[in-house]
């Protein structure tokens, strides 16, 4: 049971959120939320056993954040374009002034809302929704074996939204699911960038979870970081933080020193070759695709959290 | 004054300050130009051993440290290269009008070992302690700035100072240390910190006696999960900054250790060079707390002020502890 919760976490918290990723990455996807101002959400319903609910909960975190206490569920939702009711400035706006300055990235962040963002819980009124009958469901699902369809809400009032979600959903299961590195270099590295911030957010939520394993390593750990780095490509590679039990996620480099443990790959194909297993890890460090910078027997435990990350969500 | 705390067994492993009257001797058989002087305290000191080596180049002048130095000047200006041997605190305060504007303010090729220095002279009370010298001897414009960490190390130094022209210090203890470097030193360069140990916690930066306690403690730390890089900065003056923030930048926690007062030291160079980098990090200082230390032997002292390996592996987990500003969110980026 607990694994369950610990699965639907990984989806939940970890998984879910490299969707803004692909939409970002695949024009087509994007062009199907652009000008929608909605929310979509993911959920699933607690076990109605009061036992098995406390533990879910525990373990799911933020996830449960907005839950009715009469009949808690654990969900992840989506705003697109700032969900709805917010609105994108007219011309002449602060945005465009800011434009007119020269100052974008300011201007993008005080005017323009993103195409998808992610929050952790749920949202009181979805435009629509998927929601599983309990953990395992929404596991099974994820997983690509699914046991059934989730309650769709939503669908036949916007089926334009719907069938969005949908093909981004599907192309994001492509892209974990993938079996084989893509060839074309433009998927590798996106492939690579997903990986690399599932694994990190993966085992941070672990450790917020409170598994046993991921505690443990991180209740014993002084200020440190840890983070996979692609040579040449800081945007794709992800870090995280640990500080006597506390934990941060985060995607791109660590810049605010050298990380104390950095597993470092010399391209996106040397990447996906270990964390698709099509590589022996040991061959890839002794030919050079893959350096440990830092002492081996911290690599040695983050492998086994991100082989721990591997068992969950695969 | 009895103050050998060590077994025989200890001896034959402990580094003297006879190294350094050995690697004088070497020197001076290369190089005729090279005289030595003393000021009474030539057998303490053991520049004796360059005198009975070559005697009709070493001056002893009495207990009159001014003139010593003044003498070194006058021997400089001659076309000689005077190594002048006595106490830190002789050299870094009887002495000093005589350091400042005969030997550095004239750019003289003066080479001055100051022995017994930081509390290796614990037992013999504060006038012969000298916790000020790396404060006042780095202020002294044109002078570099040497603190080895052994015997081996220090024998590098005096080389090294012969071929660098202009007046240098070298700063060393009463002759019983430990031996930091077993083997070969790793190369030995004016101004280049040697890495003894690489980390990713914290970086203790040390120099002369307190080296060999950074890495006892770096030792213990590595027991406990805490991994030290470890910095002999044996060059006080000019410091290796580019090890310092390299430190700052790779590891944002600094602890440093010297046989000397914490302010006006190696701390608070390190200090100046870390501040200068405008990025955030943790930093602490250890040494003789800007007091006047009690008599005692050398180690008890270290260990009283909080400055041995205890307490070296006392202070880092005390930094390991602390939270950076502004840096405490836990959040997972979503």
């Amino acid at each position: 049971m607990s694994d369950d919760a610990y699965a639907a976490r990984i989806f939940l918290r970890s998984a879910l959120p490299l969707l803004p990723l692909v939409v970002e990455a695949r024009p087509g996807l994007a062009r199907g939320f652009a000008g929608s101002r909605a929310v979509f959400q993911v959920s699933a319903r607690l076990s109605a056993d009061p036992g098995l609910r406390e533990a879910e909960l525990r373990i799911l975190g933020d996830c449960c954040r907005g839950a009715d206490p009469a009949a808690p569920r654990a969900g992840t939702h989506f705003l697109v374009g700032g969900g709805p009711g917010s609105e994108a400035p007219a011309s002449g706006g602060a945005g465009t002034a800011l434009r007119a300055a020269g100052t974008a990235p300011a201007a993008e962040a005080a005017a323009e809302p993103p195409l998808l963002k992610t929050v952790p819980g749920l949202h009181p009124a979805p435009e629509l929704e998927l929601e599983f009958g309990d953990l395992a469901a929404l596991d099974a699902f994820f997983r690509g074996r699914p046991k059934g369809l989730p309650k769709i809400r939503g669908a036949l009032r916007g089926p334009g939204l719907f069938l969005s979600v949908l093909r981004s959903l599907l192309a994001m299961g492509a892209l974990l699911g993938a079996k084989e590195p893509p060839a074309e270099p433009g998927e590798a590295a996106l492939v690579t960038r997903l990986y690399l911030s599932l694994l990190s957010s993966g085992i941070s939520g672990l450790n917020k979870a409170g598994h046993p394993e991921a505690a443990a390593w991180a209740r014993k750990s002084p200020d440190r970081v840890y983070a996979w780095e692609v040579e040449g490509r800081p945007e794709l590679g992800a870090y995280v933080r640990v500080k006597a039990g506390n934990s941060r996620s985060a995607r791109g480099p660590w810049l605010r020193s050298r990380p104390f443990f950095a597993m470092r790959f010399d391209s996106p194909a040397s990447a996906l070759g270990v964390l698709l297993e099509k590589d022996d890890m040991i061959a890839a460090t002794a030919e050079g695709r893959l350096s440990m910078l830092g002492a081996p027997e911290y690599g040695a435990a983050l492998g086994e959290l991100m082989k721990l990350v591997g068992r969950y969500a695969k | 004054m009895s103050g050998l705390t060590y077994t025989m067994l200890d001896t034959a492993k402990l580094s003297t300050a006879e190294v350094y009257g050995q690697a004088l001797c070497e020197l001076g058989a290369e190089h005729p130009e090279i005289v030595g002087l003393s000021a009474d305290l030539a057998k303490s000191t053991k520049i004796g051993l360059f005198g009975e080596r070559f005697p009709e180049r070493f001056f002893n002048l009495g207990i009159a440290e001014q003139n010593l130095f003044g003498v070194a000047a006058g021997m400089a200006k001659a076309g000689l290269v005077p190594f002048v041997s006595t106490f830190a605190v002789f050299t870094a305060m009887r002495g000093l009008d005589q350091v400042h504007t005969d030997i550095c303010y004239q750019g003289l090729d003066v080479k001055m070992i100051a022995t017994h220095a930081g509390l290796s002279f614990g037992q013999a009370g504060s006038t012969h302690h000298c916790t000020e010298d790396l404060a006042i001897m780095r202020s002294m414009a044109g002078l570099t700035v040497l603190a080895p960490a052994d015997g081996l190390e220090t024998a590098l130094a005096v080389r090294a100072a012969y071929e660098r022209k202009g007046p240098v210090y070298i700063r060393i203890n009463r002759g019983f240390d430990q031996r930091v470097y077993e083997g070969a030193h790793p190369g030995f360069e004016i101004g280049k910190a040697v890495t003894l140990r690489d980390g990713g916690d914290i970086t203790i930066v040390a120099c002369g006696a307190t080296v060999w306690r950074a890495m006892e403690a770096a030792k213990v730390l590595a027991a406990e999960g805490l991994e030290a890089r470890v910095l002999d900065m044996h060059t006080i003056k000019p410091l290796d900054e580019e090890a310092v923030l390299r430190a700052v930048r790779e590891t944002r926690r600094i602890l440093t250790v010297e046989d000397h007062n914490v302010v006006g030291g190696l701390g608070s160079a390190v200090a100046e060079v870390a501040a200068g980098s405008g990025l955030s990090f943790s930093f602490k200082r250890l040494g003789v707390p800007d007091c006047y230390s009690i008599i005692g032997l050398h180690e008890d002292l270290m260990a009283h002020y909080g400055y041995d390996e205890n307490g070296i592996a006392a202070a880092v987990r005390e930094i390991m502890g602390r939270d950076f500003e502004a840096d405490e969110n836990w959040d997972d980026e979503v």
